[in-house]
C-alpha cells in the first residue's frame, strides 16, 4: 500500500511498506531506495489507535498458572505438610486440583468453596491411597463448614468420576491413637493411666471388629465408635484405677475431642458385651455389669466368634428358650421357631440378654428399636386421573368477599 | 401314524419340534407367510417388530380353542413352538399391546387369521404372555411403593400471584423468599408451586392419576380465581418408591464390590448412594434393608430397577 512521504533519491512519491525477513521496510518501489526500517508505527498517532489485545485472547493465560491455581496448590501443599503425607500424595491431590478448576462446574465456583476444593483433593487422594484421613480432620484443618465441605466433595467425586473407595477402619484406629496423650508421660497424666501403644491398638482393633461384625458401625460416623472402643480397650488393660474413670475425662486426658454419640456407641457395645459374657460359663455366677465385662474383656474377645454366635440369635432365627447354666449352645432344646418368628424381630428389644431368655436377634439397632411405625400401604384412591372435580369442593380453597375485605383491612393496619 | 390318537399325533408334532430347538434359524428360509402384516397401524408395527427381536416365546395354552388350532396348524410346519423361552422382564403394558393385536385377529378362528398371527412375528411368535415372566429363580415378591410424583404443567396465561395469594385460602405467597405461590389441597394431598409465568409444579402425589388429578384441581382453582388457565404438557418428572427387603445389609460389603456404581460416606450420610445405569435411577440403601428408590420417569424403572438390585442384596444377606 502506498506510504506518506517522498523519497528522498528519486522524489517519487510511491513508497511501499515491505518486510525483509519479517522486518518492516519503507522501500521506494521507483529506484529501490530504503526510507527506513524497523519501525513499528509511523506516527505517534497511529500509536493511540492501536488495539490492545485483551488477555483472554493472548496465549498468556495458557501459560501462566490462574491465581486461584496457585492459591490452590500452596494450600495443598500445606495441608500435605501438617498432615505429614508422602510426596506422592501431593502431586496426586494437586493433579486433581487442575483437572476440577479446568471443569466448569468448579471454575465458577464461589470463593468459599473453592478454598475447601484443596482440601477434598487431597482427601480423595489419601482414601484412593488406603490413607486414613477423616473428613472431620480436613475440616478443622481448614477451618471449614461440614456441610459445605460435603457439597464440594460429593460433587468433585461426581464430576471427575472418581472412585473412591471406603475409609477402612483398621487403619483409621492406628491413625487416631496416634493422637492420643496418654501413651506417653506427660504432667497431668497420672501413672496408673499411661498405656502401651501396641496392647491398646490390638485391643482396640479387635474390639472395632466386633462392634462391626455386631452391625454398630454401619451406617454410622467411624469416630465415635474408635474413640468408645479405644475407651473400653484402655479401661479393660488395667481395670483396678481405671474404672471409676468416665469417658469425658479419658478424652479430656488423652487430648481428643469427646464426639456426642461416643456416648451410645459405648452403652451399645456395653450391651453387646454382656451378651456375650452371659454365654461364658465361668461368669454365670457374677452379675452382669459393667465391672465385669470390662475386667473380663480380653477372655470375652478371644472367644468373641464363638460368643456372639451363641449369645445373639442370627437373623431368620429365634430361639424361645436356651437351657441356663450351659456353656455350649443348646439349641436342640427348644425348636426353633417358624419364619413367623421374623416378625417377631420387630418388637423393640430392651435390655441386656439374660442367660435364660430367649436370645435377641443379632441385628443394627435401628431394626431392634423402630423408632416408626410401620406405615400401613395408602389405599388406592384414584383410579383414572380424569375424574370430574365438583365446584363445592374447589369452593372451599377460595376466600369470600368478606375474609378477602377483612384481610385487606388488617393488613392495612399493619 | 396311523392308527394313532389325535392326541399322540399331538405329541408326536410336538416331540418333532423339539428336535428343532437346537437350530432355530432353519425355520425362516421354511417360513410359508409372508410378512405383509394386515391393516396394522405404523406404531403397532413398529412396536411388535422391535418387541420380536427381544423375545420368542410360545406358550398358547391359555389361549381360546380357535386358535390352538391354528397353532397346531403353525407348528407342525416350522416348529416355532420349540424356542420355548419366557420372556424376560417385559413391561406389562406392552405386552397387552401385542396381545390385544393378535387376539383381535384371531377370534374369528378362520384359518386365515392365523397366518396373520403369526404373521406378526417373522420368527412365529403368535402370542406373549400377559404377566412379565421373569426368571425362574429369584422373583422378589416385594413391590416397592411408590411415595412421591412430582409433576409440571403449563397453565399457559400470566398469573397474578398477589391477587392468586389474596384470594385463595390455601395460598401462601413471600416474593423475597421465593417468586412462586405454594398452594396445598387437600384431597389428594399435594402441594403445588405456581409461578407468574403460568408454569406449575405439583408434588406429593403418590401415584400418577393422582399428581394429574391434583393438577387439575389447581388449575380448576385458577380458573375460580378469574384466569384463563388451561392445561398443557401435563409431564411427570420424578417418582420416588420405597420398600423394605426385610433383612439387614452389610453396606461396607457392597461398596467394595460394586465400587463403579455405589458411594458410601458413613462420615456424611448413613446409606450407600447407588447410581444404577440402566435403568437410570439412583437408589438410597440402608442397613436396616429399607431402599429408597429415586430418578424415575416411569413406573416400570422403579420395579425393574428394585429386580435388578435385589439378587445384589441378596447377596449380602448373612446366611442365618
Amino acid at each position: 500500500m502506498a506510504a506518506r512521504g517522498r523519497c528522498p533519491e528519486c522524489g517519487s512519491g510511491s513508497l511501499v511498506e515491505d518486510a525483509h525477513y519479517a522486518q518492516q521496510q519503507l522501500v521506494c518501489s521507483a529506484c529501490g531506495c530504503v526510507l527506513s526500517e524497523g519501525l513499528l508505527t509511523t506516527t505517534y498517532s497511529d500509536e493511540e489507535h492501536l488495539r490492545e489485545v485483551a488477555y483472554s485472547q493472548s496465549t498468556g493465560q495458557k501459560e501462566q498458572l490462574s491465581r486461584c491455581l496457585q492459591r490452590g496448590s500452596r494450600r495443598v501443599q500445606d495441608l500435605c505438610k501438617v498432615l505429614q503425607l508422602p510426596a506422592a500424595f501431593e502431586e496426586t491431590a494437586v493433579s486433581y486440583l487442575r483437572r476440577a478448576l479446568q471443569h466448569p462446574a468448579f471454575r465458577l465456583l464461589s470463593r468459599e468453596k473453592k478454598e475447601l476444593l484443596g482440601g477434598c483433593c487431597v482427601l480423595v487422594t489419601c482414601r484412593q491411597r488406603s490413607w486414613p484421613l477423616t473428613m472431620g480432620t480436613v475440616c478443622s484443618l481448614l477451618y471449614a463448614r461440614h456441610d459445605l465441605f460435603a457439597g464440594v466433595y460429593l460433587s468433585l467425586q461426581k464430576e471427575l468420576g472418581l472412585s473412591v473407595p471406603a475409609l477402612s477402619l483398621a487403619d483409621l484406629v492406628t491413625t487416631h491413637l496416634n493422637s492420643f496423650r496418654l501413651l506417653q508421660p506427660a504432667a497431668d497424666v497420672p501413672a496408673a493411666f499411661l498405656e502401651d501403644k501396641e496392647q491398646l491398638l490390638a485391643r482396640t482393633v479387635a474390639i472395632v471388629e466386633l462392634a462391626s461384625q455386631a452391625w454398630l458401625v454401619t451406617g454410622r460416623h467411624p469416630v465415635p465408635i474408635v474413640t468408645a472402643a479405644a475407651f473400653l480397650a484402655w479401661q479393660s488393660l488395667r481395670p483396678g484405677p481405671r474404672l471409676c474413670c468416665p469417658l469425658a475425662r479419658f478424652c479430656r486426658l488423652a487430648g481428643v475431642d469427646l464426639p456426642p454419640p461416643a456416648h451410645l456407641r459405648l452403652k451399645e457395645l456395653l450391651e453387646i458385651l454382656q451378651g456375650m459374657a452371659s454365654q461364658l460359663s465361668w461368669l454365670r455366677g457374677f452379675p452382669l455389669d459393667r465391672k465385669v465385662v470390662v475386667k473380663h474383656l480380653g477372655e470375652l474377645l478371644q472367644h468373641r466368634l464363638f460368643l456372639l454366635k451363641n449369645a445373639f440369635s442370627q437373623h431368620g432365627e429365634e430361639q424361645q428358650d436356651t437351657a441356663p447354666g450351659q456353656g455350649c449352645p443348646s439349641q436342640g432344646s427348644g425348636p426353633p421357631s417358624s419364619p413367623a418368628g421374623a416378625q417377631q424381630q420387630r418388637r423393640p428389644w430392651a435390655g441386656p440378654a439374660r442367660p435364660g431368655g430367649p436370645r435377641r436377634p443379632l441385628l443394627p439397632p435401628c431394626l431392634l428399636q423402630p423408632r416408626k411405625r410401620p406405615r400401613s400401604a395408602p389405599s388406592a384412591a384414584a383410579a383414572t386421573g380424569d375424574e370430574p372435580i365438583s365446584d363445592s369442593e374447589l369452593e372451599q380453597y377460595l376466600r369470600s368477599p368478606e375474609e378477602i375485605r377483612a384481610l385487606s383491612r388488617a393488613r392495612a393496619c399493619l | 401314524m396311523e392308527g394313532a390318537s389325535p392326541l399322540e399325533r399331538y405329541l408326536e408334532s410336538c416331540s418333532g419340534q423339539d428336535d428343532f430347538s437346537t437350530s432355530p434359524h432353519l425355520f425362516t428360509p421354511m417360513s410359508p407367510y409372508d410378512l405383509e402384516l394386515p391393516t396394522q397401524t405404523a406404531s403397532q408395527l413398529s412396536q411388535s417388530k422391535e418387541l420380536l427381536t427381544d423375545f420368542s416365546s410360545v406358550d398358547l395354552s391359555f389361549l381360546p380353542d380357535v386358535t390352538q388350532d391354528n397353532k397346531e396348524q403353525n407348528l407342525s410346519e416350522d416348529g416355532h413352538e420349540t424356542q420355548k423361552e419366557l420372556i424376560r422382564s417385559l413391561p406389562s403394558d406392552e405386552d397387552s399391546g401385542v396381545l390385544m393385536d393378535e387376539s383381535s385377529l384371531s377370534h374369528p378362528g378362520a384359518a386365515q387369521p392365523s397366518p396373520e398371527a403369526s404373521d406378526i412375528c417373522p420368527p412365529l411368535t403368535p402370542m406373549t404372555p400377559l404377566t412379565p415372566a421373569t426368571s425362574a429363580s429369584e422373583s422378589s415378591g416385594i413391590v416397592p411403593q411408590l411415595q412421591n410424583i412430582v409433576s409440571t404443567v403449563n397453565l399457559a396465561c400470566k398469573l397474578d400471584l398477589k391477587n392468586i395469594a389474596l384470594h385463595a385460602r390455601n395460598a401462601e405467597y413471600n416474593p423475597k423468599r421465593f417468586a412462586a405461590v405454594i398452594m396445598r389441597i387437600r384431597e389428594p394431598r399435594t402441594t403445588a408451586l405456581i409461578f407468574s409465568s403460568g408454569k406449575m409444579v405439583c408434588t406429593g402425589a403418590k401415584s400418577e392419576e393422582q399428581s394429574r388429578l391434583a393438577a387439575r384441581k389447581y388449575a380448576r382453582v385458577v380458573q375460580k380465581l378469574g384466569f384463563p388457565a388451561k392445561f398443557l404438557d401435563f409431564k411427570i418428572q420424578n417418582m420416588v418408591g420405597s420398600c423394605d427387603v426385610r433383612f439387614p445389609i452389610r453396606l461396607e460389603g457392597l461398596v467394595l464390590t460394586h465400587q463403579q456404581f455405589s458411594s458410601y460416606e458413613p462420615e456424611l450420610f448413613p446409606g450407600l448412594v447407588y447410581r444404577m445405569v440402566k435403568p437410570r435411577i439412583v437408589l438410597l440403601i440402608f442397613v436396616s434393608g429399607k431402599v429408597v428408590l429415586t430418578g424415575a420417569k416411569n413406573r416400570s424403572e422403579i420395579y425393574e430397577a428394585f429386580e435388578n438390585i435385589y439378587p445384589i442384596l441378596r447377596g449380602f444377606k448373612k446366611p442365618s
